[in-house]
């Protein structure tokens, strides 16, 4: 379909069929949001990437439609995160307690995508938008904990209303709508808002640092695809949110000719560097391997926002490039924990073990998932992070650069423990019967994302070629790429050459592996320690507590931002406990009391 | 059809109601049901009882501003009134008198009279109260209620003896020529605006509420959340739109109370636990936000709002409270999984809940959305941003509720809805739906509303 109204309107349409076909099949419903977001993405990638969709509007009232690239670029991405994750519904279906209302509000979020990105109006994007957050609110309760989605919720609405009134203020300045025209013509302290307003609206869909407190928990306790949706799709509303306001709203603010750049903007990469130092910390010390990619997810949004504060080439393609690369990544990353979660019924790293032996392809999703979340050649995290760093120190940015690097570092501790315990290590005796590998429709996803995050890595030419034409849409200068490489300022990369050399030292190391003498196999309990036998299994495992002494560093500062939030929410209710105590007495003379009180501020003057 | 008869015809059957005690339930469903059909026949214009010139007589105005709020209350009467008629059968006369008394007060064009219906209606109220066997509140509210009634009397005393009218549209035309320092109008005004206000439930004058809407049954809930509600809302709407005039001071005095009792309304609703407090107190915060969007002047969609506010508290006050009368606990926890086993239902509430939020597909959003843009345009960005903060609070803890009521741990509560409940509450569902995706009624409705003109003199 190359018309995005005929699209829009066929995605909430099938949602109301999924719905109803749910109600009789769960199962073929939720097979429909695989059908659907297929068909959707297959649309947008298909035309839109050939700049041919449709955007003529005949049959919805108020709704415009136009084709930029960024839109392009958001809408095939979330779209393609959609339709990798539909092929894990049907599987997951069964857990829910309303099966036929998950596929309605998934295609109702999608549809709720669509909209938002390719309008050219403030209201319909705000409409969209709105849409999104509540079809997506219902999708979370289905989870763990539904007191989650009420946090959720609470964030968002911070956020939606922030953009709406950054909405509000550039219609009141030019008394229209239009996304461009609004963006360009404020001016002056309404700028100033403007851009202020729509990075809360930002960080708070992306889950930045000081917004960030609904993210590790939405993450933590949805059902497992709908984690990776919001990991792979939703929090890249945020991203979206900021280009408009990073990058299409002219800067404003005080200008810091030594740093060449603006006050607002560096503000912004500092809380970008707290998002990812926070989420780093943070994910070291879970013992949910959800919990802890959640954290990751925090602290990939701080890239990105890092990335694209910085207004050069290099830190805005690095940062279009790091929310794709993160996408895939972390989307690959959720559905394989999900598949684990689906077969042992748990994400706890303390009660898991050894799945390597019987979901070796999950397995190996994950091991490469993470490796381009740490940043690691030859996956596609390595080239976003390579091209912020870049950005980062071309500018100097000394503090900002260093909690980039922490960041990857950091990254390093982390992604790796889900791996060494959770498929790695000894297989715990519960699951050593019971286990098998996922069904081979939950692994078509996890291959194909697996094998776009090493296609990202080794090829990136491409898709950078697509962020080019995106750069020349949004006035900033062009990458320097070629064919093979991505000239920086610091030095060329050549990410195939480096491929080439990854698998070289792979191949020798398996020379090496095969040529040596054969290991022994030994079972788990031929061992002793301490001078001690070993009886029970579980007492082997490793990981748990793992980075207890990095742990004991910050662990009395971790909590200030939920206490603050706490603190709120409590500020608020004693305000209504109060006004409740002292009005709504059932003694009438108080009410009196309070009438006279009115009367007297009016008669102020001339009773005094 | 004369519009009198939307008034007489009540009060006729409610008199022979007590004559024929088995017929008045059937009266009362009848007649109900005949103001709700009489609507559609019922010619717009002015008239004036007993032929005097509208200077001095009763005038009575439909125009379309009323005929909406006579088609909101009457509806929703209609709707509550064949969901209870014959579980409160004594109580039929003293309904049928309360449906005259609203509709008295939705046409009237006289100050006095307008004293006169507010008393017939609130007098009604008091005993339609005295079902839920509390006496104390029903007592606290008749107090209050008359010591509003008294101020709103006040008032119009004083402005009589200022101008010598008791036409609204006459005198406010005359104090909007005549008066020059309009404080010398603030205090009668201000008389009026406490009267009304105790009855709109604007804080702090509005201590009865949690009396008889935290402890309301079926019948006085959603009577006097969504209908008493609308209704006054109506009149003090009519009222900002045609006699008030405000001085600095006043409009400053108005201001802060009408953003005191949307944010404070909202505080109180989030720190509530029990859910008809809840909704009691989130009224109290939204009859703030329609006060003010006609204080400000926004007339048209304060008006749409008001009746959607209408249908949307129907539902909720009629879904809790149905729970409450048979799980006999209105805790928040006791009623957790209410919906598991009435999905129908629950899906009705979500859709009214949303829209009351304004979220998109459903109506509210079209009309908050409309009443920012105008509010933005003007410009007031800080009721704006008031109206922001107190969606945020209440966006929290209605979906909190929602949450609550959808997912249960353990063991959901079995509470039985009618037929004609979960009808009603779909048939009103779907529309908030159909008003929010296909715009052009509500767009004819505020072009209709936009024509309306200031003064309808003659009949």
């Amino acid at each position: 379909m190359a018309s995005l109204e005929l699209l829009l309107i066929f995605t909430l349409i099938s949602g109301v069929i999924a719905y109803l076909v749910g109600k009789v099949h769960p199962k073929t419903g939720s097979i429909l949001t695989i059908i659907v977001s297929g068909i959707v993405f297959a649309s947008l990638a298909y035309f839109g990437l050939n700049e041919q969709l449709l955007t003529k509007v005949s049959y919805l009232p108020y709704i415009s439609f136009i084709q930029t690239p960024l839109a392009i670029f958001f809408g095939v991405l979330v779209s393609f995160v959609f339709f990798m994750v539909s092929f894990f519904n049907p599987y997951f279906i069964d857990k829910y307690t309303y099966k036929a209302v998950y596929s309605l509000l998934y295609l109702l979020s999608l549809a709720g995508i669509i909209g938002i990105f390719f309008t050219d109006n403030f209201m319909t994007l705000f409409f969209f938008f709105e849409l999104v957050v509540w079809s997506s609110l219902f999708l979370i309760p289905l989870g763990r904990d539904e007191e989650v989605s009420v946090w959720y919720f609470g964030f968002s609405v911070f956020g939606s209303f922030a953009l709406l009134s950054a909405i509000l203020l550039m219609q009141s300045v030019t008394g229209t709508f239009d996304i461009t025209t609004g963006l360009q013509a404020v001016s002056g302290f309404n700028r100033l808002s403007v851009f202020i307003l729509l990075l809360i609206a930002a960080f708070a869909k992306l889950g930045a640092f000081p917004l960030h407190y609904w993210l590790p928990k939405v993450l933590t306790d949805s059902p497992d695809p709908v984690t990776s949706i919001f990991s792979g799709g939703l929090e890249k509303l945020g991203a979206f949110i900021a280009v408009l306001g990073l990058v299409k709203l002219v800067p404003t603010g005080f200008f810091i000719d030594v740093m060449d750049m603006y006050l607002t903007h560096y503000i912004l990469a500092i809380l970008g560097s707290l998002t990812i130092i926070g989420g780093t910390v943070m994910a070291i010390r879970q013992d949910d391997a959800k919990k802890l990619l959640a954290y990751s997810s925090m602290s990939n949004g701080g890239y990105i926002i890092v990335a694209l504060s910085l207004g050069s080439s290099a830190g805005i393609s690095g940062g279009l490039y790091h929310i794709i690369a993160h996408a895939i990544a972390s989307t690959a990353a959720f559905l394989a924990i999900g598949a684990v979660a689906r077969q042992t019924n748990t994400t706890k790293m303390s009660e898991l073990g050894g799945m390597l032996h019987k979901m070796p392809i999950t397995y190996m999703v994950y091991l490469i998932a993470i490796i381009s979340m740490a940043g690691i050649p030859p996956m596609g995290g390595f080239i976003s992070k390579w091209l912020i760093f870049q950005g980062v120190i071309n500018k100097g940015l000394i503090l900002v650069a260093a909690a980039t690097f922490f960041g990857s570092i950091g990254s390093f501790l982390y992604v790796f423990r889900p791996l060494a315990a959770l498929f790695l290590g000894q297989e715990l005796p519960q699951f050593k019967e019971t286990i098998k590998e996922a069904p081979i429709v939950m692994l078509i996803p996890m291959v194909i994302l697996s094998l776009l995050n090493i296609v990202t890595g080794v090829y990136p030419t491409n898709i950078l070629a697509y962020i080019n034409t995106l750069l020349v849409d949004l006035n900033i200068v062009q990458l320097d790429i070629t064919r093979w490489t991505i000239v920086g300022t610091n030095g060329t990369l050549n990410p195939a050459l480096i491929a080439v050399m990854f698998a070289l030292g792979v191949f020798i190391a398996f020379i090496i592996f095969i040529s040596l003498k054969k290991s022994r196999k030994v079972e788990l309990m031929d061992t002793y320690t301490a001078a001690n036998f070993i009886y029970t299994e579980e007492l082997l495992h490793y990981s748990v507590d793992f980075y207890a002494p990095i742990e004991r560093l910050y662990e009395p500062y971790i909590h200030f931002m939920k206490k603050f939030y706490q603190a709120l929410a409590n500020k608020v209710r004693e305000v209504g406990a109060l006004v409740k105590y002292y009005i709504f007495t059932s003694k009438p003379e108080v009410a009196t009391f309070f009438i006279m009180l009115v009367i007297a501020i009016l008669l102020w003057g001339d009773l005094v | 059809m004369s519009i009198v008869l939307l008034i007489a015809v009540p009060l006729f059957f409610a008199f022979l109601g007590i004559i024929l005690k088995k017929a008045a339930p059937y009266f009362l469903l009848l007649v109900s049901f005949f103001n709700v059909l009489a609507l559609g026949f019922i010619s717009q214009g002015a008239i004036v009882i007993g032929g005097y010139s509208s200077f001095y007589g009763i005038q009575l105005v439909l125009n379309s501003y009323s005929l909406i709020g006579l088609y909101v209350v009457n509806t929703l009467f209609f709707v509550i009134v064949a969901i209870n008629c014959f579980k409160h059968k004594k109580l039929s006369p003293i309904l049928l008198i309360s449906l005259a008394g609203l509709n008295g007060l939705l046409l009237t064009n006289d100050l006095f009279n307008l004293f006169v219906f507010m008393e017939i209606a609130g007098i009604s109220a008091y005993l339609i109260t005295t079902t839920t066997k509390d006496p104390k509140s029903t007592f606290n509210y008749l107090v209050l209620g008359t010591i509003g009634s008294s101020f709103y009397l006040l008032g119009l005393i004083i402005l009589y003896a200022m101008f010598g009218v008791l036409n609204i549209r006459i005198l406010g035309n005359i104090i909007e020529g005549v008066v020059t320092n309009k404080a010398a109008v603030a205090l009668p005004f201000l008389f009026i605006f406490i009267g009304l206000g105790v009855e709109t439930k604007l804080l702090p004058f509005n201590s009865w509420v949690k009396g008889i809407l935290g402890k309301s049954n079926a019948l006085t809930g959603p009577l006097v959340g969504a209908v008493y509600a609308s209704a006054f809302a109506f009149v003090f709407g009519n009222l900002l739109r045609y006699l008030f005039v405000f001085s600095e001071s006043l409009l400053l005095i108005v201001s802060i109370l009408l953003v005191a009792t949307i944010l404070i309304g909202e505080a109180m609703a989030y720190a509530s636990t029990k859910v008809r407090e809840i909704l009691l107190f989130s009224s109290i915060a939204q009859a703030g936000v329609a006060v003010l969007v006609f204080a400000l002047g926004y007339y048209t969609w304060g008006t749409i709002l008001i009746a959607l506010n209408g249908f949307s508290k129907l539902i909720l006050y009629l879904v809790v409270n149905i729970a409450v009368d048979q799980v006999k606990s209105d805790e928040l926890s006791a009623l957790k999984g209410l919906f598991v086993n009435n999905k129908l239902i629950g899906a009705g509430f979500s859709v009214a809940t949303l829209s009351i939020l304004g979220l998109p597909i459903f109506a509210g959003f079209i009309v908050k959305m409309n009443i920012l843009v105008a509010m933005a345009n003007t410009p007031k960005f800080f009721f704006v941003g008031v109206i922001l903060l107190a969606s945020l609070i209440e966006g929290i803890y209605f979906i909190k509720l929602l949450i609550n009521f959808w997912f249960e741990q353990d063991q959901a509560p079995r509470v039985k809805y009618s037929y004609v409940v979960i009808y009603v509450t779909l048939v009103i569902a779907l529309l908030i739906t159909v008003f929010g995706v296909y715009l052009e009624p509500l767009n004819s409705i505020h072009s209709t509303l936009n024509l309306v003109k200031g003064v309808v003199m003659h009949g």
